[in-house]
């Protein structure tokens, strides 16, 4: 057993957990967070990526003591005081999402990646969410949301 | 349906929770002092069960209890609920052997599960199933149907003679020998629609509570559809209906492999009532690959018969299918009455003959996948067809043209049996040819080898049955609370489709109200709702024209509650945009404010025909000979899926299930040692799924014919992208690869297959 302090969605989190622990099932079985989704066993699926320090990782290849006094932002702490970030938005409006179960998966890779390419062309985007599977929209809607989601953040950007 | 903004965009009622993490799927329901199920697997795939040692097991830290194989015959489960209760060729019945749902006596597939540890932890459950010994004697394995089929092969059962599960036919055998005896050309194929992994993303789980007091079993799964998965379970259990309850919300994608009564949920259901306590199973994907069902798996030889103009006069298709090692509900079903009702394809052929023989073997088992033996068909049909036209010289556009069942010839009675209810496809025809630019092609395949790639077009012009059920009606309820709030209940259960939207349009629509004063709830348990799952494209033939008809039942009702507080006779009563008028005066009272003081509710009910979505599909790929790499380059729908109520969701559909078909096409194989049995493709590093890019654009036009049979003039269109894929993106494989002298390749394309195929004919 090991005991960790994890900051998540801006909250100190503490609790002990066995060893064996995937930050995965941390958020989900320990917090309670259930947004992020585990679809495969083999790090494939990208459902259950989260953010640590800031940076797009797939929880379910990273224990929870690897992320003792780390940061981490799942989906429930995306949207801000109930505003959807622009890129949750741009996921429902272009009818990115179907069954919603790869969908927490898919924002948040693609925040991460609008950090490193916040005007990303097409090519990058199909590069960029190659870690993250979808079986029910064909990716289409998702590649056009994530276009739309990196117009809005630049335009927010630039409005203030 | 009044095309309004919102059937446009995306923003469907159930984003909000999906996008913030707020959806709840099986393995979100979490119940207080739950325990943790873990199954041992078979990990070969034929053998007999010498013995089945769980004691060191038993006694491992926090377990409750080991069950095996004898626990399952003790409790009598050893029988699961099959759709096919008809005769087949020479009056013959189909073949349901036992299937305890925990392996007794001998495994039959790598994956069969042979006992589940129950421990107060999922990790100590793991670590438990380790310590669980079988030892096993090995028998040898066939995985190939037509092997299975063969004499000499492994007999997978006494009580099955030669593994042959079912022999089903349809059409006239006679007139068909005839037709042939006088062609003036024969093309015949043989054709491997290969076996896939539906995958839905979200893993199989089920949580089982047993409530000793009313003696009921509360099951948390992912389904399609309560009454749907309640019928298998009872018959599965003998456990009455009525005391298996099932809860649901949302649903991580199903594609015909939620449906299902899974052995493993029986024995869940035997724990938690032993063990007092809730049983959780949440499946890994690993075990996934092994134990949901499977999808396609037939293999098919087609013959076409045509005259000197090419028109059709036979076509005979015989037909393999693999079930695997046991039956599913759904599986044969698929493979036998969905491709005989869509035997002719959207073509006038005089005679028709089909013979399907249903095979056994060391596999998972196989069920209903998007579309059930509907693209297996019409990828069949739609490849002989393109073959015929190519060994004619004949433009493929062209002889199909020639043999459409012309509009005017509906409602047309196939050879097989079916009554099509309606379609057009000389004009989908001409629409699809202008969208995909059908006569430009020659230029831009020019222009393709100038840059050394190999460009080739397909087309495919397909019909499928939608609108079938188990049960017998569809039924609503539509409740106006105190709230003001209108609420419908529903059996068919959205895993994706938008459910809570697109119904939600509906009864807003007819109210005349705004769509949030509408929410949708689906498999409430408890209301009773006689109903059919989600599933055969059906939901809103069903279900959502139900919706309309029960809304409008909700406004008649409202009409004679409405009269006494307004002072009239019900008669006297007019309704608009959610309000209640009487005729000639100014007196007025809202459906709100009437259900404030008296809350409305109506259940409505209808039994809808089956519809018959078509349409036509040109796709165009690039081939670089240097790797065998194929991509998509164009591609082109046009559908008639009668009535469209939101343009957003329908599109969607189509991007999914094209997607679905172009996996198929050129990446998704589950693939078997044909030794040993193994399973080669259990997991996401060895079965290729689509991924971003595999489809960069989709153009659309839709084409609508109304169909008649339901209330929303809507036809299905969950599957059609799948049943006009395969084939479209085949023929397009096909007619790069031809000039080149490849006569034949099957699914799929990967750029080994292709580059080998090349290879194999440059000399």
């Amino acid at each position: 057993m090991a005991k960790v302090t994890i900051k998540v969605n801006g909250k100190n989190q503490t609790r002990n957990v066995e060893d064996r622990t995937l930050l995965a099932d941390f958020l989900r079985d320990e917090l309670g967070l259930t947004g992020t989704h585990v679809g495969c066993d083999t790090s494939q699926c990208g459902c259950c990526t989260v953010h640590v320090n800031g940076r797009a990782v797939k929880s379910c290849s990273m224990l929870a003591v690897q992320a003792n006094g780390a940061q981490v932002l799942t989906i429930e702490g995306l949207a801000k005081n109930g505003k959807l970030h622009p890129v949750q938005r741009a996921f429902s409006e272009c009818h990115g999402l179907q069954c919603g179960f790869c969908t927490p998966g898919m924002i948040m890779a693609t925040v991460g990646l609008l950090k490193d390419k916040p005007n990303p062309s097409e090519d990058d985007i199909i590069h960029g969410l190659e870690g993250n599977l979808c079986r029910c929209t064909g990716y289409i809607n998702i590649v056009k949301a994530v276009k739309m989601g990196a117009k809005l953040m630049r335009g927010k950007g630039k409005r203030r | 349906m009044a095309d309004t903004h919102a059937s446009h965009t995306g923003h469907r009622v159930e984003d909000l929770r999906l996008v913030t993490g707020a959806g709840k799927y099986a393995a979100d329901w979490s119940l207080p002092g739950q325990l943790y199920a873990h199954f041992v697997r078979s990990d070969r795939a034929h053998a007999e069960i010498v013995s089945v040692d769980v004691e060191k097991a038993r006694s491992h830290p926090g377990v409750k209890r080991v069950y095996t194989g004898e626990d399952a015959l003790r409790a009598g489960y050893d029988k699961f609920f099959v759709i096919v209760n008809w005769p087949g060729r020479g009056g013959q019945h189909i073949r349901k052997p036992a299937r305890p749902a925990l392996a007794a006596g001998r495994v039959r597939h790598v994956g069969d599960a042979v006992a589940m540890v129950v421990a107060d932890s999922a990790a100590a459950a793991q670590d438990a199933a380790e310590l669980v010994a079988v030892e096993y004697r090995d028998l040898p394995a066939v995985v190939v149907a037509e092997d299975a089929l063969a004499e000499g092969a492994p007999q997978l059962r006494a009580d099955v003679p030669g593994n042959l599960a079912f022999d089903y036919e349809a059409g006239n055998e006679e007139a068909v020998k005839a037709a042939f005896a006088g062609a003036a050309h024969v093309t015949r194929l043989k054709l491997e629609v290969s076996r896939v992994a539906p995958n839905p993303l979200e893993l199989r789980g089920c949580t089982v509570q047993y409530d000793a007091k009313d003696e009921t079993y509360h099951l948390y799964v992912c389904i399609q559809g309560i009454n749907m998965l309640r019928k298998q379970m009872a018959f599965a259990t003998d456990v009455p209906e009525e005391r298996i309850v099932v809860h649901a919300q949302d649903v991580g994608g199903s594609f015909g492999q939620r449906s299902a009564a899974y052995p493993e949920y029986c024995v869940l259901m035997l724990a938690s009532k032993e063990l007092g306590k809730p049983v959780r199973w949440i499946s890994s994907r690993a075990e996934g690959f092994a134990s949901d069902t499977h999808g396609r798996a037939n293999t098919v030889a087609g013959e076409l018969a045509l005259d000197a103009e090419g028109k059709f006069l036979a076509l005979r298709l015989d037909w393999i299918a693999d079930m695997g090692a046991y039956l599913t509900a759904t599986g044969s079903a698929s493979h036998t009455r969905n491709p005989a009702t869509c035997l002719t394809g959207v073509y006038r052929i005089p005679a028709l003959y089909g013979r399907f023989r249903l095979a056994f073997t060391n596999t998972v088992p196989v069920a209903a996948y998007r579309g059930a033996g509907r693209p297996d068909v019409a990828y069949v049909i739609e490849r002989v067809v393109s073959q015929a036209a190519a060994e004619l010289n004949i433009d493929p556009a062209e002889l199909r043209r020639r043999n459409f069942i012309p509009p005017e010839a509906f409602p047309y009675k196939t050879p097989t049996g079916s009554t099509y209810e309606n379609a057009d496809m000389p004009r989908i025809l001409e629409k699809a040819l202008k969208l995909a630019d059908w006569k430009g092609f020659a230029k831009r395949r020019a222009q393709s080898e100038k840059a050394g790639r190999l460009r080739g077009i397909g087309i495919s012009t397909v019909i499928e049955n939608t609108g079938a059920g188990l049960f017998p009606k569809d039924q609503i309820t539509i409740e106006c609370g105190r709230d003001g709030i209108v609420t419908v209940h529903t059996v068919a259960h959205s895993s994706g489709q938008g459910h809570e939207t697109t119904f939600a349009m509906v009864v807003a629509d007819t109210l005349g109200i705004p769509l949030e004063k509408v929410r949708l709830r689906e498999g409430v348990p408890g209301k009773g709702l006689i109903g059919n799952h989600t599933g055969g494209s059906r939901s809103l033939v069903g279900a959502g024209s139900v919706c309309k008809l029960a809304a409008r039942q909700l406004v008649e009702h409202g009409k004679s509650v409405a009269a006494e507080p307004l002072g009239v006779e019900p008669s006297q009563v007019e309704y608009a945009h959610g309000v209640f008028r009487t005729r000639g005066s100014k007196r007025k009272l809202s459906l709100a404010d009437l259900a404030r003081e008296r809350p409305l509710t109506v259940t409505t009910e209808a039994s809808v025909g089956s519809t018959f979505p078509n349409g036509c599909h040109i796709s165009e790929v690039e081939i670089d000979p240097q790797t065998g790499v194929a991509s998509i380059v164009a591609y082109n729908a046009v559908d008639d899926a009668g009535n469209v109520v939101n343009h957003a969701v329908v599109e969607g559909q189509v991007h999914g299930a094209v997607t679905q078909g172009a996996g198929q096409i050129f990446c998704e194989k589950v693939v078997y040692d044909h030794d040993t049995g193994q399973l080669l493709t259990g997991s996401f590093m060895d079965y290729c799924m689509p991924r971003a890019g595999m489809l960069r654009d989709l153009r659309i036009e839709d084409h609508p014919v109304p169909s008649g049979n339901n209330s929303l003039g809507a036809k299905g269109v969950g599957e059609s992208g799948c049943t006009a894929s395969l084939p479209s993106l085949a023929n397009a494989m096909m007619d790069a690869l031809r000039p080149l002298g490849v006569a034949h390749l099957d699914m799929p394309y990967t750029p080994a297959a292709v580059w080998h195929a090349i290879q194999s004919v440059k000399k």
